[in-house]
């Protein structure tokens, strides 16, 4: 049973996964724990990290400091991913803040996990129900209790480190605790924490799928600082790490893969998908289950590609909701100097984050926010800013130490709400190598993002008043955080929602769509949890559907 | 001190130590119960040191001594059996002299053979009064586990239990360790923790082709399985002649001596799971004898392993240069400063606090075999001592960092003993192919698969002996 069949170059599984990042991979080993035969379809290549670090240890500095992350990632001629430096145009940006949704991610076996922040943080109850306490946004069909035993799982899955006190906690609603008490903070967290919550900013330690002991195989994080763009020893969680356990259980990922097309019968069941090999060849994937895990931008693109004759507006997309409500935690930053040497850059990247506005009656109003501590080193900013001043010698050395050790760096994320105008839509003009259309975005954010920028930046000029701050800068241009959610909507009327509750297409009984595409509602904080805890209730859903077939 | 699977080991044993004090002057039923937990802490103590639960605890999970353990030979699983109290799956119903006849000969309460993976030829040589404490503690303290581990089904000839008289007669020495009355106290108890509980000698000694281990050759080092268990004698060069007491003391106890040596493989499990227990008393008189040892000299050994190498900067030159690593032709600055340099360093010194151990003045990188530097990068190092686990990743094809092949461990191998180690040493891809084919199986399985082997082909030989005889004799 556990084996899947090729024939001439087609092959045939009882489930099929397009894409092996997080989501997909969990899937694949959760099924094929239960006897099943999987294949993974992966359109980009198998890495190899140690050529990743190297190539992030050989980038310019200019891009070092502009937080390439990208660039330093090898990519499938025929799988492109976004670029920046320079711009590959593979996708386009329009509307009012389409700069803000410029995204980074990956395109190859393991996904985006590849250049994470690793942080597992889980949506507030109340997030799931948005419109019923706040009149705003969309109501999850499920409930954060029905979501909590697959976030317990989701966290053994990847050996999260988190807050085992439940004081430290967002939420606390917990039924077990975590798999690793929380990452000790370095000095910096510990001093910003005693100073910013008597105000009531509540800084807590963010859940991270790393540890500081050895965890299974896994080694222990030694803070190298570089969580983001690459774990240089593999410290950090990444999905590769749950694609080899899914081999090792029998399942097959065959990289540089793309799927391009989707086969329906006359009830609407998904018979296979077609995909591309590194040669241009086509072949076919012959299943009874298929699950479509690309990312919230690669499955719409997708989706809408594959539209077929029964399916003029593309697959599991009759609501017309396929690609639309795009949302992503826009993003912005306050930088300055404290008065006082604060020593950021020692452990991970995120360690500490300000949640004391990730929730309040004024959700009904206008955006929560949360503010992250950004741990990563200070050295390449202070450089340049030293650099600017025009010193040298031992001057400059010892203003890139001054600046070092006093500058902070808030990363600050918005909740955007749900809207159908921010969509996903396929190029009619820009292709990409095998001819197949890149995508077009057009995003725009109302008022409810922009009060939401207003409020929080008032709370960083009183928290910069703290620090006795200087050279203190808010960015006011919006950043975009990779968080993509949204594109194929979770609901319980299929007229207005693409999924159900287990991430199943509403149009066809035997596709699931699992992510982030999924989630009604974005609340503040990185989705890849939430993502990875949907992935597994779909994997219930899958593995009791192929039992009853 | 932490708890370990045996508790906390080393208070226990220094609370019989301040029993057997009270014992002197405390009388009567009081002392009978004293003397009753004395032997049971003693009984304790030597499981330990003996490493029993190596085998006969499941890795992960297992209750303690209840076997089920799947040893896997190429001729089939070998599981361990249930040794808790349990009179309906361990060894409860064990009278002391059938115990005593498993532990020291190898044979079961029914008088079948055990499989060769039990180091019943070492245990032979224990005291009576420590069968004795083993057999109270067994039988007595132990939690009854009333489960049955998994039977042992291997295929024929192996499967003849029997078989295992044969070699016994040969190799099976039934003699007790004898105390040499030339050498101190504390010479003779190292020598009967080495030779009898310890059992170095299984790894550590090189076997004849027989698979029974050299007389004239005691601790002179040998492959085992992926690795090779070096030279431990008392030579300078080729040994550990040139360790202080200290060095050697700390090794047994941490399995790490800065700028010597660090445990993997085999020797990290004998920390773990026993040495790092043994009272400051004994590891001592381990190191006392271990340092006695009669020192053999490879003669193409021509500096101690631990001494080669210097740190090295290769940053400043090659920096810059678009990476080989991940392409056909990997060259060994790119393997190893994508791969090891974030913990080794750029420079291979490692981290002040030693976490991250230096590759030079390093036993694996400095021997002429470089099996454990290859099987190090294959399969890592996991070692648990005093409640701290060292991980180093694995890079096989197993590995969450990053899966290396045969050609590129084998060039990254060479880079590093040319950079940081011993440059005479050399590694081929088929080396790696070696090592990594072998897998990280116990050592003692590997001695059972070759005992089993010797044991079917000797039958077989029998057997046909026999039948040509039979034909002989027909007229």
């Amino acid at each position: 049973m556990n084996v899947q069949r090729f024939n001439n170059g087609d092959a045939d599984a009882d489930l099929v996964v397009v894409g092996s990042g997080v989501v997909g991979a969990l899937i694949a080993e959760q099924l094929a724990g239960a006897q099943r035969s999987v294949l993974i379809l992966e359109a980009g290549p198998r890495l190899d990290r140690a050529q990743v670090v190297e190539n992030w240890r050989n980038l310019n500095f200019q891009q070092r400091v502009s937080s390439d992350f990208q660039s330093l990632y090898p990519q499938s001629p025929l799988a492109t991913a976004p670029l920046d430096f320079p711009p590959n145009g593979y996708v386009l940006l329009t509307g009012k803040n389409g700069t803000s949704f410029d995204q980074g991610y990956i395109r190859a076996v393991g996904g985006t996990t590849w250049h994470w922040a690793a942080s597992c943080w889980r949506h507030l109850p109340v997030d799931f129900q948005m419109r019923t306490k706040y009149g705003v946004g969309r109501d999850w069909p499920i409930s954060y209790s029905d979501l909590e035993p697959y976030y317990c799982r989701a966290e053994q899955a990847m050996g999260v480190s988190g807050p085992n006190d439940p004081a430290m906690q967002s939420p606390a609603e917990r039924s077990q605790p975590y798999p690793n008490d929380m990452i000790p903070w370095a000095h910096g967290d510990t001093r910003v924490a005693e100073i910013v919550n008597p105000h009531g900013y509540r800084s807590v330690p963010i859940p991270q799928g790393r540890a500081v002991r050895p965890w299974k195989n896994r080694p222990a994080c030694c803070g190298n600082n570089n969580c983001q763009p690459i774990c240089p020893i593999g410290a950090m969680y990444n999905a590769v790490h749950t694609v080899q356990a899914a081999e090792a259980k029998g399942v097959t990922v065959l990289a540089e893969s793309v799927v391009y097309a989707i086969d329906t019968d006359m009830n609407n069941r998904v018979t296979a998908v077609r995909w591309y090999d590194r040669n241009r060849q086509s072949h076919r994937a012959t299943g009874r289950a298929f699950v479509i895990a690309c990312n919230a931008l690669e499955t719409p693109r997708l989706l809408l590609m594959a539209a077929n004759a029964q399916n003029p507006n593309g697959i599991a997309n009759r609501s017309d909701q396929v690609g639309r409500n795009l949302m992503d935690h826009s993003g912005f930053h306050c930088t300055f100097l404290a008065s006082e040497p604060l020593w950021l850059g020692r452990g991970p990247a995120q360690s500490s984050c300000l949640v004391g506005a990730r929730d309040g009656a004024f959700r009904s109003e206008y955006s929560a926010n949360k503010i992250i501590l950004n741990n990563i080193s200070r050295v390449g900013p202070a450089t340049q800013q030293a650099l600017k001043l025009g010193l040298t010698g031992a001057a400059l050395r010892d203003e890139i130490r001054r600046r070092a050790i006093h500058g902070v760096d808030l990363s600050i994320s918005l909740e955007p709400l749900p809207a159908p105008q921010n969509r996903l839509t396929l190029s009619r003009t820009r292709h990409d190598a095998l001819g197949l259309p890149c995508p077009d975005i057009n995003y725009e954010l109302d008022d409810y993002v922009h009060r939401g920028y207003d409020a929080a930046a008032q709370q960083l000029r009183h928290i910069g008043s703290l620090f006795n701050a200087v050279e203190f800068e808010v960015t006011t241009s919006l950043n975009a955080n990779n968080h993509m959610m949204g594109s194929t909507i979770m609901g319980s009327d299929p007229k207005d929602s693409v999924v159900d509750g287990d991430c199943r297409s509403h149009d066809h009984p035997n596709l699931w769509l699992p992510g982030g595409g999924p989630m009604p509602s974005a609340s503040v904080v990185n989705s890849t949890l939430s993502m990875a805890a949907l992935g597994l209730k779909c994997a219930d859903s899958v593995r009791r559907t192929l039992e009853h077939a | 001190m932490m708890d370990g699977p045996f508790g906390n080991v080393h208070s226990g044993w220094l609370a019989v130590s301040a029993l057997s004090c009270m014992a002197a002057v405390v009388p009567s039923v009081a002392h009978a119960e004293v003397g009753a937990r004395e032997l049971t802490e003693q009984g304790r103590y030597l499981a330990i040191a003996g490493d029993c639960g190596a085998c006969h605890t499941r890795p992960e999970g297992g209750k303690a001594f209840a076997g089920g353990y799947a040893i896997n030979s190429p001729v089939g699983a070998i599981y361990s059996t249930n040794i808790t109290s349990s009179s309906i799956a361990g060894i409860g119903a064990y009278s002391e002299a059938q115990f005593s006849r498993a532990l020291r000969k190898g044979i079961r309460r029914d008088g079948a053979h055990l499989y060769p993976a039990m180091p019943y030829t070492a245990y032979a040589k224990l005291s009576d009064a420590d069968v004795h404490a083993l057999y109270v503690y067994f039988t007595q303290s132990v939690p009854a586990v009333d489960e049955h581990p998994p039977a042992t089904r291997l295929p024929f000839p192996f499967n003849l239990r029997v078989s295992m008289s044969i070699w016994n007669a040969l190799f099976l020495s039934k003699a007790r360790l004898a105390a040499d009355p030339r050498r101190s106290a504390e010479w003779n108890r190292g020598a009967y923790l080495a030779e009898a509980l310890e059992h170095c000698g299984a790894c550590h000694t090189p076997r004849n082709a027989l698979m029974a281990e050299q007389s004239g050759r005691q601790f002179a080092g040998t492959r085992v399985g992926s690795w090779y268990a070096p030279n431990i004698t008392s030579d300078p060069v080729s040994g550990i002649g040139a360790w202080s007491r200290d060095e050697v003391v700390q090794y047994l106890k941490t399995g790490a001596v800065h700028g010597k040596a660090q445990a993997a493989g085999g020797m990290a499990e004998a920390v773990g799971n026993s040495l790092q227990y043994l009272t400051p008393g004994d590891l001592e008189d381990l190191a006392t004898y271990l340092m006695s040892v009669a020192p053999i000299r490879d003669q193409s050994d021509s500096r101690a392993r631990d001494t080669w190498g210097t740190p090295v900067d290769q940053e400043t030159e090659l920096r810059g240069r678009p990476t080989t690593a991940g392409s056909e032709q990997p060259e060994g600055y790119s393997l190893y400063s994508g791969n090891c340099a974030s913990c080794h360093q750029p420079t291979g010194a490692g981290t002040a606090d030693h976490s991250y151990p230096a590759l030079f003045h390093n036993s694996a990188t400095g021997a002429r075999h470089a099996d454990n530097l290859v099987a190090a990068i294959l399969f890592g190092v996991d070692r648990e001592v005093g409640g701290r686990r060292a991980l180093m990743p694995r890079f096989d094809a197993t590995s969450y960092v990053q899966p290396l092949k045969d050609t590129e461990v084998a060039t990254l191998a060479n880079y590093v003993l040319h950079e940081f180690g011993n440059p005479t040493a050399h590694v081929t891809i088929e080396d790696v192919a070696a090592v990594r084919s072998q897998g990280f199986a116990k050592w003692l399985v590997q001695l059972a698969d070759g005992l089993l082997i010797f044991a079917g082909v000797a039958i077989v030989a029998l057997g046909l002996w026999m039948l040509w005889r039979r034909r002989r004799a027909q007229p």
